[in-house]
C-alpha cells in the first residue's frame, strides 16, 4: 500500500527552505526573512492589476457563477418536486454537479468572508449527519429554509443536497424529502449570495480591502496580498494531496471519500486545482475572463519559472483526471494505486515550486 | 435576539470587564492586574547570545491568514507524518451516532470539531447560537456552594455540569441559550488621550426559560490560538515556578500563582499550564476534556457511560500531537523602528514580568520541543485581574502567543 511518507518527504524539504530564509533575517531578537514590504515602484502598477483582476475576475467572477448555479440548482429541484420524474431527477443531479464546479474552484481562496463568516461549513460540511437527518424527516417540523438555516452545518449544504439527490431513487423521495431538499438548496443559494456580497457590497467589501493592499491593516503591503493568494493556492494543493486523496486512500476507507454519493470526487479535485491555476493566471475561462495574473509578475524575473509553474499545475490536473473513475472504487483497486500516487505527487510538486521558488520571487 | 441582563447577576458584567482589554491594550492590562504597581527598577529580559525567535526552531515565516496552520519547521519526517495525520483528526467533524464516519457528537455539545472553534488553528470569535459560525465561545460555570468533583477542582452546577452546552443533536434540548452584546467603556490615558473599549455583556437563558441563577459563577471563554502549545508543555516546572510569587513577597505588585490541578490518572496534583485558568496540566488532558465537554465525544480518558468510547487512543494521541507541533509564526516587521520602540516600552512598564518574553524550554519527549529559546509572552501562572477579571475568581492565565496582527480581518 502506498505510504504517505513519500509525498511528505517533499513537503519536508520545503520546510527547510522556510527555515533557511528565517535564519537569514534575524536581528538579535526574531524576525521574518525581511521581504521587501513594498514592491519596486515599477511593479506597483502590475501588482495592482494582478490584485484587481484576481478580485474582480477570479474571485468575484467565480462566486457570481456559484450564485447563478446555486439558483439553477434550486430551480431544478423545484421542477423535480413539481414533476417527480427520473428525467427531472437527472437534471437536478446535473445542476448539483454544475454548481459544485465554481465552489470547488473557489477553494483555492478559503480565506476572507468564506472563512470568518462561516460560509464554508454552511456550504460544504462533511460528513452528512444522516442520523439527525432521518430524525428531522421523521419529525413534525415544517422544513422551511429558515428551519434548515438554524440546523448544524452537517445537516445542510452541498453534501446533504447530494445525499438526497444521489443516494435516493426517484421512488424513495417522498414529500418530506422534497420539502427538505428545497429548503437545503434554497439555503445554499442564500449563502452563495451572502458570500458574493461580502466581497462586493456592504460598508467594507472584502474585495476592496484586498485591492487596496498596502493602505490597510489587513494587507499592509501589496506583496502581503500576493502572499495570501499563493498561500491559499498552497493550502488547497496540500489538502487535495494529503487530505482529500490521502485520507481515504491510505486508510482504504470509502466512507472518507468526499462527494461519494455523486461519484464526483475526481471532478472536485480537478476543479480544486483549476482554482489554483486561475489564481495564478488571473483567468476564469468559464466566464471568458483573461486577466493579469501572478504569472506575469514572475515572468518579469524568471520567464522559465513562470511557464513551468503553469505547466506543473496543468500536469496536476491531468494526473488527477487520470485516476480511474470512480475515485471511491479506485482507492480500493491496486491497479489504480500508481495513478493516485502520481496525482498526489503532481500536487505536491506545484506546492513545492510555489513555496520554494515563486514566493522568493514575489518577495524580491 | 439579545435579551438584556436586567434579571441577571450584577457581578456578571464585572466578570467580563477587561476580557478584551488584555489582548488589545498592554498598558491598560498592566494597570488593571496585580495592583499595577509598576516599579522603576524592573528587570530586563535576560540578554542571550543566540537569536531569540518566537518559537525557537519551530518558527516559520508566514504573515497570511494561514500562518497558524503550519507544522513546526524542525519536525522529523516521522513527526511530520504524525502531525499531518493529527491535522485530519483535529479537523474531523463529528455527527450523531450511529454513523459510518465520525460518530459520537453530543447529545449536548458546543461545536462539532476542534477546528470549528479554533478557526485556522487560531482564536475563535465571540459568537454564539445558530449563525453560520455557530458557537465559538462557551460559558464555564461554577456553583460556589457545590462540591468539587476532584480535590481543588471546579464546583459543577447541579444538572448543568461545568459549562453551558448550547447545542444539541436533533431531538435533544440544549442546556441553554447564550446572548452576547457589547457596550463601549470610555476612558483616558495618562497623557489625556481618550480611548473606548468594548465590554462583553453575556446572558444565559436556560432550557426552562429562566436566566442562570445569580449565585452561579460564570465565565466567558474564547478558543485561543493553538500554536506553540507543545513548547509551553516543554517548559520545566522549575522555570515556571521561579517567577511564582503568590503572596507578592517581593512587593512588586505582581503575584503570579502556580495552579496545581488534580490528575485523575495519577491521583496527584500537577502544575496546571493550559486553559484560561491553567486548569489542565497537559495537552492530552486539554484535548480529552475538549472532546468530552465541547463536543460530547467520549474517549479513553473520559469514557462517560459509553461501553466503548467514541474515539480511540490513536485519535487522542494524534490530536494531542497536532496541538504540540504547530509552528509559531515569527514576529513581523521587526525592522520597523516602532517595533523595538514598543518592545522597550513593553519591558519598561513591566509587561514582561508576566508576559515573559524569553524562556528556554526543558526536556520534552519530543526532541523538537526540547531546549528551545522562545518568546511565549506568558509565564503560565495565574494572575489577579481584579474585579474585572474575565474568569471566575479574579485570576487568569495569559494565553501567550496571540497573533493579534494576523487576526485583523482575515
Amino acid at each position: 500500500m502506498f505510504s504517505k511518507a513519500k509525498i511528505l518527504t517533499l513537503l519536508f524539504a520545503v520546510s527547510f527552505i522556510f527555515m533557511a530564509a528565517c535564519d537569514g533575517g534575524s536581528s538579535g531578537s526574531d524576525s521574518g526573512p525581511g521581504p521587501n514590504p513594498n514592491p519596486n515602484p515599477n511593479q506597483e502598477e502590475l501588482i495592482q492589476n494582478i490584485l484587481d483582476d484576481y478580485v474582480d475576475g477570479v474571485v468575484v467572477g467565480t462566486y457570481g457563477l456559484l450564485q447563478d448555479r446555486a439558483a439553477a440548482l434550486r430551480e431544478a429541484c423545484e421542477t423535480l418536486e413539481a414533476d417527480r420524474t427520473q428525467q427531472n431527477l437527472d437534471a437536478a443531479k446535473a445542476a448539483w454537479i454544475s454548481a459544485r464546479i465554481p465552489w470547488e474552484q473557489s477553494e483555492s481562496w478559503l480565506f476572507g468572508p468564506v472563512d470568518f463568516r462561516g460560509h464554508d461549513p454552511a456550504l460544504d460540511s462533511w460528513p452528512v449527519n444522516r442520523t439527525d437527518l432521518d430524525a428531522v424527516l421523521a419529525s413534525g417540523n415544517a422544513l422551511t429554509p429558515e428551519f434548515v438555516r438554524n440546523l448544524d452545518p452537517t445537516l445542510k449544504g452541498f453534501h446533504t443536497a447530494e445525499y438526497l439527490l444521489f443516494a435516493f431513487s426517484i421512488d424513495q423521495l417522498g414529500d418530506r424529502e422534497f420539502e427538505y431538499l428545497i429548503a437545503v438548496v434554497t439555503d445554499i443559494e442564500l449563502t452563495a449570495t451572502e458570500l458574493l456580497n461580502d466581497w462586493i457590497a456592504g460598508p467594507e467589501p472584502f474585495g476592496d480591502i484586498m485591492k487596496t493592499a498596502g493602505s490597510n491593516s489587513v494587507f499592509p503591503s501589496q506583496v502581503s496580498a500576493l502572499e495570501q493568494i499563493i498561500e491559499g493556492m498552497s493550502v488547497i494543493l496540500d489538502e487535495v494531496a494529503n487530505g482529500k486523496i490521502a485520507e481515504p486512500f491510505d486508510n482504504q476507507d470509502v466512507e472518507a471519500v468526499e462527494s461519494q454519493f455523486s461519484f464526483n470526487s475526481r471532478a472536485d479535485f480537478a476543479d480544486d486545482i483549476r482554482g489554483v491555476l486561475y489564481s495564478y493566471t488571473g483567468d476564469q475561462p468559464l466566464l471568458g475572463i483573461n486577466g493579469t495574473g501572478i504569472d506575469e509578475l514572475v515572468a518579469e524575473t524568471d520567464p522559465d519559472l513562470s511557464a513551468r509553474v503553469e505547466n506543473e499545475i496543468n500536469d496536476a490536473i491531468d494526473a488527477i483526471l487520470a485516476i480511474p473513475q470512480p475515485f471511491r472504487d479506485a482507492i480500493l483497486d491496486p491497479n489504480a494505486a500508481d495513478d493516485i500516487v502520481a496525482a498526489q505527487e503532481a500536487c505536491v510538486k506545484v506546492f513545492n515550486t510555489l513555496n520554494g521558488e515563486v514566493l522568493p520571487v514575489i518577495r524580491q | 435576539m439579545y435579551k438584556t441582563d436586567e434579571t441577571g447577576p450584577g457581578i456578571f458584567r464585572r466578570l467580563f470587564y477587561i476580557f478584551v482589554l488584555c489582548a488589545l491594550c498592554p498598558v491598560f492590562f498592566l494597570a488593571s492586574c496585580d495592583g499595577g504597581d509598576s516599579s522603576d527598577a524592573l528587570p530586563e529580559p535576560e540578554p542571550t547570545a543566540e537569536p531569540v525567535r518566537a518559537g525557537g526552531d519551530t518558527s516559520v515565516y508566514n504573515r497570511t491568514s494561514f500562518a497558524f496552520e503550519v507544522p513546526a519547521s524542525n519536525l522529523s519526517e516521522e513527526s511530520l507524518i504524525k502531525h499531518l495525520n493529527g491535522d485530519i483528526t483535529f479537523g474531523d467533524v463529528f455527527v450523531t451516532p450511529p454513523a459510518p464516519r465520525n460518530p459520537g457528537l453530543g447529545p449536548l455539545f458546543n461545536n462539532v470539531s476542534c477546528e470549528s472553534c479554533h478557526i485556522k488553528d487560531g482564536r475563535g470569535q465571540p459568537v454564539f447560537g445558530n449563525t453560520g459560525l455557530r458557537s465559538h465561545g462557551l460559558i464555564r460555570i461554577s456553583d460556589p456552594e457545590g462540591t468539587p468533583l476532584v480535590p481543588g477542582g471546579n464546583r459543577p452546577v447541579e444538572g448543568l455540569g461545568e459549562q453551558i452546552q448550547d447545542h444539541a443533536t436533533f431531538g435533544f434540548t440544549p442546556e441553554g441559550e447564550v446572548f452576547l452584546d457589547w457596550e463601549e467603556v470610555p476612558g483616558t490615558y495618562p497623557d489625556g488621550t481618550p480611548y473606548s473599549l468594548r465590554r462583553p455583556i453575556v446572558e444565559v437563558i436556560l432550557a426552562n426559560g429562566e436566566p442562570l441563577p445569580d449565585h452561579i459563577e460564570r465565565s466567558l471563554r474564547l478558543p485561543p490560538p493553538v500554536i506553540g502549545l507543545g513548547l509551553l508543555e516543554a517548559i520545566s516546572e522549575e522555570t515556571i515556578l521561579e517567577r511564582a510569587d503568590p503572596d507578592d513577597a517581593d512587593g512588586d505588585g505582581i503575584s503570579g500563582r502556580p495552579n496545581m490541578v488534580w490528575d485523575t490518572v495519577t491521583s496527584n496534583f500537577e502544575l496546571g499550564r493550559f486553559g484560561h485558568k491553567a486548569s489542565s496540566h497537559s495537552l492530552r488532558e486539554q484535548a480529552v476534556k475538549a472532546y468530552f465537554e465541547d463536543m460530547g465525544v467520549t474517549n479513553p480518558d473520559l469514557p462517560g457511560e459509553d461501553p466503548e468510547p467514541d474515539i480511540d487512543e490513536e485519535t487522542v494521541e494524534l490530536t494531542t500531537f497536532y496541538t504540540q507541533t504547530l509552528a509559531v509564526p515569527l514576529r513581523l516587521d521587526t525592522d520597523d523602528p516602532d517595533v523595538p520602540a514598543g518592545e522597550r516600552i513593553f519591558n519598561d512598564i513591566g509587561c514582561e514580568q508576566c508576559h515573559r518574553s524569553v524562556i528556554r524550554t526543558g526536556t520534552h519527549e519530543l526532541p523538537e520541543l526540547s531546549d528551545q529559546l522562545i518568546q511565549p509572552f506568558t509565564d503560565l501562572l495565574l494572575h489577579d485581574m481584579g474585579e474585572g477579571s474575565p474568569t471566575t475568581g479574579r485570576t487568569t492565565r495569559q494565553t501567550g502567543w496571540n497573533g493579534e496582527r494576523r487576526r485583523s480581518g482575515l
